[in-house]
């Protein structure tokens, strides 16, 4: 520790270049020896049955893409593409036997998809952290 | 062509005003060249023709050529994924190492059940994703081979920051195996590997829909994901609202935990994206301050040019300059 290191370490402190040192400060060593625990997720799993239903009382959260998949759906902008759906589901589920398996949705739900998903993405980010 | 025969015609007219002799003459030879009296319509109906050809040909190529053919249904296409907003794909930002540190504990917790991740050593995860502590005390949970000893045994040591993160099958049989035929991917490179990217990952891992549309055929195994080409996919739906409990209390609804773990996977694919970034500004200021330079330089060196005034200064004519 020459006269040299305090000049280096008040530069280096004072550009705005200098490195961040991956180092954990010395409070979070408590935290450390905790983290092997939260590490095993073998055990989590056995756990997780438990843990689910304690959950589930505690908060319920929403999904907030699928909230707003679900509104951009029942909005004006989707409004073709889901009545083509719903038909499409009335017209197959009441087909008769024969005709069972001849017709499928997909093509109808991924217009659907689309449409939804294009108009949900860009509010979706300002939700998300 | 049609220069030549308008002169032609000129000519005969001037051959015309000379004399009446010369008329039965001139009426045959104009029948033969195209009449004067005739040529708006005759040129009228070759405009009108040509006009018609170009247009029929156009048409005839966009009728054999224009439509593409697509070889596949749109389902077997998968559906293209909507474009998020992705901050870390901007010019001048970085990976959110918190949204990091979260995509890595969802990977842990969640994905590394099947999915390896073997490119990735424990060192690296140090300073961007985790500390050096962290990532010690997790690389030491895992056993890894040692050099073969004095008597060329093979022994088990705990893992050190060198060692990769460990597979969770021994092999892609034993991956095929457990997981009913299907091989799930290393997910070093996916977001590289995937057409679409981070997109296509995320709207994998929110856009399983409840049930399957109405009348969809699926193989027996198999999940219906509309973004999957084929749309049935071994894998089924693994996150679920409240799945992992963040350590930063960040509500882990399905979207966020997608969210984080397709950025720390596009970390895992390029992790030298933030140190690019710095390069890439570190050249545009270097390059710029040399451009200013130049230009400084330029304007000094040419500075004697620019400002001398060459004066041609002619003697006084006099006549007494020799007395």
């Amino acid at each position: 520790m020459g006269i040299w290191e305090t000049f280096t370490d008040l530069v280096e402190a004072a550009t705005p270049w200098s490195t961040a040192e991956a180092e954990a400060p010395a409070e979070e060593k408590d935290s450390a020896q905790d983290e092997p625990q939260e590490a095993e997720p073998e055990e989590e799993a056995e756990e997780e049955a438990e843990e689910e239903e304690e959950e589930e009382e505690e908060e319920e959260l929403v999904d907030p893409k699928e909230k707003l998949e679900e509104d951009c759906k029942n909005s004006k902008v989707c409004a073709p593409a889901k009545h083509h759906y719903d038909e499409c589901v009335e017209r197959v589920t009441n087909a008769s036997a024969e005709d069972e398996g001849k017709e499928d949705c997909v093509e109808e739900f991924l217009h659907l998809a689309h449409c939804a998903s294009q108009c949900a993405a860009p509010k979706l980010w300002s939700v998300l952290k | 062509m049609l220069a030549r025969s308008c002169l032609r015609s000129t000519r005969l007219f001037n051959g015309a005003r000379n004399g009446a002799n010369t008329f039965t003459k001139r009426s045959f030879s104009t029948s033969g060249s195209g009449a004067s009296t005739e040529s708006p319509t005759k040129l009228n109906i070759a405009a009108v023709a040509s006009t018609a050809l170009a247009v029929g040909s156009v048409a005839w190529y966009y009728h054999l050529y224009g439509p593409t053919a697509h070889a596949m249904t749109p389902a077997e296409e998968g559906l293209h994924p909507a474009k998020y907003p992705w901050v870390h794909e901007q010019w001048f930002k970085t990976f959110d190492h918190q949204a990091l540190r979260r995509g890595f504990q969802v990977y842990r917790e969640v994905c590394m059940a099947c999915h390896s991740l073997s490119r990735v050593p424990y060192r690296a995860l140090v300073g961007t994703v985790l500390t050096v502590d962290e990532a010690k005390a997790l690389a030491e949970e895992n056993e890894y081979d040692t050099e073969p000893n004095d008597e060329g045994e093979i022994e088990k040591r705990p893992g050190k920051l060198s060692d990769y993160i460990p597979p969770p099958y021994k092999n892609d049989e034993a991956a095929r195996a457990a997981n009913n035929g299907a091989l799930p991917p290393d997910l070093s490179l996916i977001i590289k590997a995937r057409h679409g990217g981070c997109n296509y990952i995320f709207s994998l891992l929110t856009g399983y829909p409840e049930e399957p549309p109405a009348g969809a055929q699926l193989a027996a195994g198999m999940n219906f994901n509309p973004y999957f080409p084929g749309t049935g996919i071994a894998m089924a739906r693994v996150l679920y609202d409240g799945l992992v409990e963040y350590e930063d209390e960040t509500p882990a609804t399905t979207s966020q935990m997608a969210k984080d773990v397709v950025e720390f996977l596009n970390w895992a694919a390029e992790p030298e994206m933030d140190d690019r970034k710095r390069m890439g500004m570190k050249v545009l200021t270097v390059t710029a301050v040399l451009f200013a330079l130049s230009i400084w330089v330029k304007r000094y060196k040419w500075a004697s040019v620019k400002s001398r005034k060459i004066v041609y200064d002619p003697p006084k004519a006099s006549n007494n300059v020799r007395t």
